[in-house]
């Protein structure tokens, strides 16, 4: 994560002009490299995020025709209060249990056999396919998953059901409608998607590692098993962790999946804090998006939390 | 030493390890271990492959299949479509509003593969060879907007400032949110890319007298063409693909998007007959396909060159 920028400001200069008449070229000339960015940035990130917290502290709701009022923490103090929204996030916690173990371990066991592999042909072709799932957009993944999760028409089911009898028509598994499947399921076709591309990030790490490390290792007698655990697994660290903190960013904050998947349907368990969030915004009613930035808030400060914390268990010891 | 290549995770490391700690006695030993390993690296392996690929095969198979077969379960079907393409006619010519929506795709796509490159290649060279002021306080603010939930917390305000800019129901809009959403995961990536070029390259080019602008045009692009590549599949991925705020800043049909198209069309209902949805997919899905298979060596040489180093 840290990775050490060098910076061209250490280089010493003999002062010939003032500090500030120096730092203003210097602004002017290198100001124009970054602000596209900044205009987007600011435009279309922080003035939104801005725009919802101010929102949070008003009763807006968007087809009153009533102008807003300021209530000031009331919203919170409701969201504190609201059993849908803490159910929400601990099924969104509960999703994030099960997809990033996954998440890390498919994909490392993959780089880790593909690194190994020495047909150069056979490499690029595994390569190339894993990253296939990559190339697709996610709400597209969703949709090849769901039918391939359907019951009516879906070749899970009709292989599970049809060709190896494991279950009939009444048992056969329901994907994406049992409560207790359907994270594992999202979860599944997660994994699909990410597959590839975390693999790559893998292998970028796994090519860092000096080779010569493995051959000290083989001639102390270390077994291959052993230097798994204690060279490359080691050695990875900080990519595991970068994925770790970077994917509970993600699978707390899912919601097109549950949108395509479980719709706005308040009892599966697919209603999570961020669906709860877009129904109270943009879904029936009276569209009370002043709760709903609340929500929101909410639901990112925890996040925040838990990220920072993360962060400083993770932090370099040496 | 190519031939005592080490085995690692997995059942096969573990079957390595049992036979192999005293290395005294090379040849048939070694030769066996050699190909337990590599038989076991390969099923695994082709095993990920076969997943990624089986489902896939199943679409194309369900889109070119005779409409009475798409109701049922069995994959291989009793009759094919005929002719072939049967459905993706049907498509083309029955409902031009897919075609409208596949358009509003492709052009707020390549609009935003155009604007967040150039946003971020000039951003990742000013964090990295340039004396830019604030640098850090850059950095950091771009570091803390990754672990923010935007998409989810803000998109009330996102809807409210494009309400304000009048950009409701106006396809070519989605560029504004589309890009600031990808900006910085692209800037890192172009900063890792920059950080691999080395300094007396541009130091040399800088005693000759050439200007910031011209060391970026003319020297630095061709060394990091690969890491462009990456940052034009990542952002053209990303706009493709996005739902939520394609759902909710058009609320007109004809303006929304093809993902926006096929998640709520509801499928086996009305006009839009299994095989037929599944041809939409087909045909959603391949111009992704064909930007990879046309930039998947440089993709990959770019992922590799430090795109994942951030």
């Amino acid at each position: 994560m840290a990775q050490a920028t060098y910076s061209i400001d250490a280089v010493p200069t003999t002062e010939t002009r003032s500090n500030t008449y120096r730092s203003v070229i210097n602004f002017l000339k290198t100001y124009p490299y970054v602000l596209p960015a900044i205009i987007f940035f600011v435009g279309w990130q922080i003035l939104p995020i801005y725009h919802a917290l101010r929102l949070s502290f008003t009763d807006d709701r968007f087809l009153d025709q009533v102008p807003a009022h300021w209530i000031g923490l009331d919203n919170y103090r409701e969201v504190i209060r609201d059993r849908v929204f803490w159910n929400g996030v601990g099924r969104a916690f509960i999703f994030t249990c099960i997809f990033v173990p996954g998440m890390i371990m498919i994909p490392l066991v993959i780089a880790v056999m593909l690194d190994r592999v020495q047909s150069r042909r056979m490499a690029t072709f595994y390569r190339i396919v894993l990253l296939i799932p990559s190339m697709i957009p996610a709400p597209l993944i969703f949709v090849l998953w769901g039918w391939l999760y359907n019951n009516y028409i879906g070749p899970i089911n009709y292989v599970l059901v049809d060709v190896l009898h494991l279950y009939d028509v009444r048992t056969q598994p329901q994907w994406l409608n049992d409560p207790h499947l359907v994270f594992i399921s999202i979860a599944i076709m997660e994994w699909w998607w990410g597959l590839g591309y975390h693999t790559m990030f893998f292998l970028a790490g796994l090519a860092s590692i000096p080779k010569d490390i493995f051959d000290a290792a083989r001639v102390d007698g270390a077994s291959e098993w052993r230097m798994f655990w204690g060279i490359t697994i080691f050695r990875l660290l900080p990519v595991i962790l970068v994925l770790m903190v970077i994917r509970f960013g993600t699978a707390m904050a899912v919601v097109d999946e549950y949108i395509i998947v479980g719709s706005f349907d308040k009892s599966r368990p697919t209603y999570t804090w961020t669906v709860y969030m877009y129904d109270t915004a943009f879904g029936g009613g009276s569209q009370f998006r002043g709760y709903a930035a609340a929500i929101g808030w909410m639901g990112a400060l925890l996040m925040l939390v838990v990220v920072a914390g993360m962060f400083w268990l993770f932090r370099s010891r040496d | 030493m190519v031939a005592s290549t080490p085995t690692v995770a997995g059942t096969e490391g573990r079957l390595a390890s049992a036979i192999a700690i005293p290395d005294t006695s090379r040849g048939h030993r070694q030769k066996r271990r050699i190909n337990w390993g590599t038989v076991g690296r390969h099923a695994v392996l082709m095993f990920f492959s076969l997943s990624v690929l089986l489902p896939l095969a199943w679409v194309i198979i369900r889109s070119i299949i005779s409409l009475p077969d798409g109701t049922h379960n069995p994959i291989w079907p009793q009759n094919w479509a005929d002719p072939w393409y049967q459905h993706y006619e049907w498509i083309l010519k029955r409902r031009p509003e897919i075609r409208t929506n596949f358009r509003n795709s492709v052009y707020v796509s390549l609009l935003t593969v155009v604007t967040t490159t150039i946003t971020s290649v000039l951003a990742g060279y000013a964090l990295v060879h340039l004396r830019t002021p604030f640098k850090r306080v850059l950095t950091a603010v771009l570091v803390a907007s990754l672990f923010f939930p935007t998409r989810v917390t803000a998109i009330t305000g996102i809807f409210e400032v494009q309400r304000q800019l009048g950009f409701i129901n106006k396809t070519w809009t989605l560029v504004f949110p589309y890009t600031a959403l990808n900006v910085a995961i692209c800037i890192f990536i172009m900063r890792g890319v920059f950080e691999t070029v080395s300094k007396e390259i541009l130091d040399a080019a800088r005693v000759d007298g050439a200007g910031s602008l011209r060391l970026l045009l003319g020297i630095l692009l061709p060394i990091i063409k690969n890491g462009i590549v990456v940052v034009i599949i990542v952002s053209f991925v990303a706009a493709w693909g996005e739902f939520l705020l394609a759902l909710t800043l058009m609320n007109d049909g004809s303006k929304r998007t093809l993902p926006v198209f096929i998640a709520t069309a509801s499928g086996g209902v009305g006009g839009l007959l299994w095989p037929r949805i599944a041809a939409v997919y087909i045909m959603a899905i391949l111009p992704g396909l064909f930007v990879f298979a046309f930039a998947q060596r440089w993709y990959t040489k770019g992922l590799q060159e430090g795109a994942l180093k951030a």
